[in-house]
């Protein structure tokens, strides 16, 4: 009996062993890729991985796919475990956080030195990726709001043209407005609502990224105005209040007139809708041409310790037919020039519904705004957004609201 | 040495040679043998407890990111969470809101206890749709509450209009003032039937002759209930109000699924704020102030609750 207990413990102990055992390191001459919510992204990733194979045979391509809301919280345990991946897939302003800390390296060296490289990106893409001068990012796919129209609805409430300025836009989202139906919607994370607030002649900071410059009578105006079109049911409610899933799906339950989103966002609701096609629902620019960014880029890790081979798999993820495989297996246009050029020829012939949505995305590209390089991006977003939320649903005055962002906000800019 | 002395020495050296060895007594070795079989768990608890607990209030004094040297703070983290951010007052009136709603599910589980526990036909069946919440998913439990709530097609403001209670729909989760008694609601509705389990439990081990000596002695059902039912079940209740408030303090994924913690912060708990100020923000010292502050909490909560029982939750009584 007591041996058999003495065994019992020893078992117990073993298993505890267990538990506390490091994991097995990979092999040296390994580079860990992490993508962002592609798991489907197989046979192009292969490509890639074969590709560069031919320069670095001796390597081995390890691939982890993230869910984009775990990515971060998984990225930054592996940077305190001390085993970053050496090359990541970010979307956003996530990067600036990680790039301000010193936690990804300047590409900066190898952009001068690979000028064939640099010269197929687009200079407006590639300036997104760039904090105090140095550059950390080589953009993968391109990605910025545009206006959806619900052609159906518009017909409806005899809308002849598209909306050509944000008080049109308005009045046109008014017409379209019932009982069970929004004129208008929009996504809200990311800074992408801002284009609403730019094209109405508001910044959101000073030039030198000091000081908030938002908290204007003509901000105060028109965040009143929101608000009020918001009570109304013009805007839907959802816009202030819901990420990806819940706008994008309230636009494919067709009563919605019009959606503020990004190109991506077009196949996701055609997915959800069988109404959705070329003839009943437009895309086209913002009024003003103004939009927002929502880029990827693959970054590299400062911890990685295959800088070059890294920066190797990067230039074919990123351009070539390296961008092409993607842009075609994830329907998007690249940070290339050439790729796009094949890629609109293999859009236009295979799915041609998505030609408008693409087009947009390569106008207006000096017009870009809400991808301001703040080094605490995300802290700036949680201390406006709030008080900006808070006033669009009727919960604070427009005024109150305001003073109390910009407070927050420059006490956040004063410690940047 | 005289006689006696002699003799008090040999008595000495003799008991000494009658007693065993320290590693030879019984009581040392079942001693040994217990914490043998309490290493493990021990150990376990030492790694995922007690050294992230330390390893915290240590991190919640520096400046503290993945990528740079640690460097003292002091109580600057506290400071900024104690003065200057309203979010975290917000969230932790949130957070207390949602544990009062404890003592509600619970009461509301009594009276279907009461309830299901009558001789009543079909009482099987009651009990299983009313336990059928509990095993659900929590994130299906969010997007379910989120249909129900919609504004626009949502089964709830449908019948409020049918009914004629409300004229247009109510944005439940889109309004400051609603978001969070219904995400309340929704967690309530899921562990309500858990409760109830419980509570039915107890009812059961209520030995039905103290009814019958009240009733004969001509107690009203009334006096039956909080006489007899509410002090016999005081151990299933104070297990639910355990169980309760430990839910609302992790109640983070169904707060996730539902709202984000928005709008605002209209329905951030604690939990749900630590987690996006770490990983969202990337400001783990903070962060960090913040899950001290919500132990403190959590350690003064279950201190009254256990004197509220009466001083002995949890205490192993011996055998004779």
């Amino acid at each position: 009996m007591k041996r058999l207990a003495l065994l019992l413990a020893a078992g117990a102990m073993a298993l505890t062993a267990g538990f506390v055992t490091p994991p097995s390191y990979a092999a040296d001459k390994q580079i860990t890729v992490v993508t962002w919510n592609i798991p489907y992204y197989q046979k192009g990733f292969q490509q890639w991985v074969d590709a560069f194979k031919k320069i670095h045979p001796d390597y081995d391509v390890k691939r982890v796919d993230m869910k984009g809301t775990e990515l971060p919280a998984w990225y930054q345990t592996q940077v305190v475990a001390g085993t970053p991946p050496d090359i990541l897939d970010l979307q956003g302003g996530i990067w600036l956080q990680y790039a301000s800390q010193g936690g990804l390296l300047d590409l900066t060296p190898y952009l001068k030195k690979d000028q064939d490289y640099t010269k197929r990106m687009y200079p407006e893409v590639l300036a997104n990726w760039v904090y105090k001068g140095k550059n950390y990012g080589a953009p993968l796919y391109i990605s910025k709001t545009l206006l959806f129209l619900n052609r159906v609805m518009m017909k409806k409430a005899g809308i002849d043209h598209d909306p050509t300025s944000f008080d049109e836009m308005m009045e046109d989202a008014k017409k379209m407005t019932g009982p069970n139906t929004s004129g208008f919607i929009t996504l809200n994370f990311d800074w992408l609502y801002w284009p609403l607030f730019k094209m109405n002649g508001i910044d959101f900071v000073t030039p030198d990224l000091k000081k908030a410059a938002f908290n204007t009578p003509k901000c105060v105006a028109l965040v009143e105005k929101l608000a009020k079109l918001t009570k109304e049911g013009v805007i839907d409610k959802v816009s202030w209040t819901g990420r990806w899933v819940e706008p994008n799906s309230a636009f494919a339950a067709g009563n919605v007139g019009m959606l503020h989103a990004h190109a991506p966002a077009y196949l996701w609701f055609k997915s959800k809708a069988s109404w959705v096609n070329k003839d009943t629902v437009g895309a086209i620019n913002l009024p003003g041409g103004w939009s927002t960014p929502n880029s990827h880029a693959l970054v590299i890790s400062a911890g990685s310790k295959h800088p070059d081979a890294a920066w190797d798999f990067v230039k074919i993820a990123t351009s070539g037919a390296g961008a092409i495989a993607f842009g075609e297996q994830t329907n998007n246009l690249m940070g290339d020039k050439i790729a796009d050029a094949e890629l609109m020829k293999y859009f236009e012939k295979n799915i041609p519904a998505v030609i408008p949505a693409l087009k947009t995305q390569l106008e207006n590209l000096d017009k870009l705004t809400g991808n301001w390089p703040f080094a605490q991006d995300a802290a700036i977003k949680e201390a406006f957004y709030p008080e900006l939320q808070a006033a669009l649903l009727g919960q604070k005055s427009a005024k109150d609201a305001l003073d109390a962002a910009e407070k927050k906000v420059n006490r956040i800019l004063e410690a940047e | 040495m005289t006689e006696r002395a002699a003799d008090m020495a040999a008595v000495r050296v003799g008991a000494a040679a009658a007693r065993p060895a320290f590693w030879a007594r019984r009581k040392t070795r079942e001693l040994g043998l217990i914490w043998l079989f309490l290493l493990p768990s021990l150990v376990i608890f030492l790694l995922y407890r007690i050294i992230p607990l330390v390893w915290n209030v240590v991190l919640s004094l520096e400046f503290w990111s993945p990528y740079r040297p640690a460097r003292f703070a002091g109580l600057y983290q506290y400071q900024n969470m104690l003065f200057y951010d309203d979010a975290f007052w917000k969230v932790v009136g949130n957070t207390l809101i949602f544990m009062a709603s404890a003592p509600v599910g619970i009461a509301m589980a009594l009276g279907v206890a009461l309830l299901v526990n009558q001789q009543i036909k079909g009482r099987g069946v009651y009990r299983t749709i009313v336990f059928m919440s509990y095993p659900v998913m929590t994130v299906a439990v969010g997007i379910i509450w989120q249909w129900l709530y919609n504004e626009k097609v949502g089964l709830i403001n449908y019948v409020l209009i049918s009914l004629g209670i409300t004229n247009k729909g109510i944005p439940f989760l889109e309004s400051f003032q609603w978001a969070l008694p219904a995400v309340i609601l929704a967690s309530l509705w899921q562990v309500i039937g858990f409760y109830m389990i419980i509570l039915l439990t107890g009812l059961q081990s209520i030995p039905p002759n103290l009814y019958e000596a009240a009733s004969i002695d001509g107690a009203s059902a009334r006096q039956s209930f909080w006489r007899i039912t509410v002090p016999l079940l005081k151990p299933s209740l104070f297990l639910c109000f355990v169980v309760g408030i430990i839910n609302s303090f992790n109640a983070f994924d169904l707060i996730f699924v539902m709202t984000g913690g928005g709008p605002g912060h209209a329905t951030d708990l604690l939990v749900t704020y630590i987690y996006s100020t770490a990983f969202k923000l990337g400001h783990f010292d903070y962060a960090a102030a913040m899950t001290v502050a919500n132990f403190v909490l959590f350690v003064g909560l279950a201190f009254v609750a256990n004197r509220l029982a009466g001083g002995e939750a949890g205490a192993v009584k011996r055998s004779a």
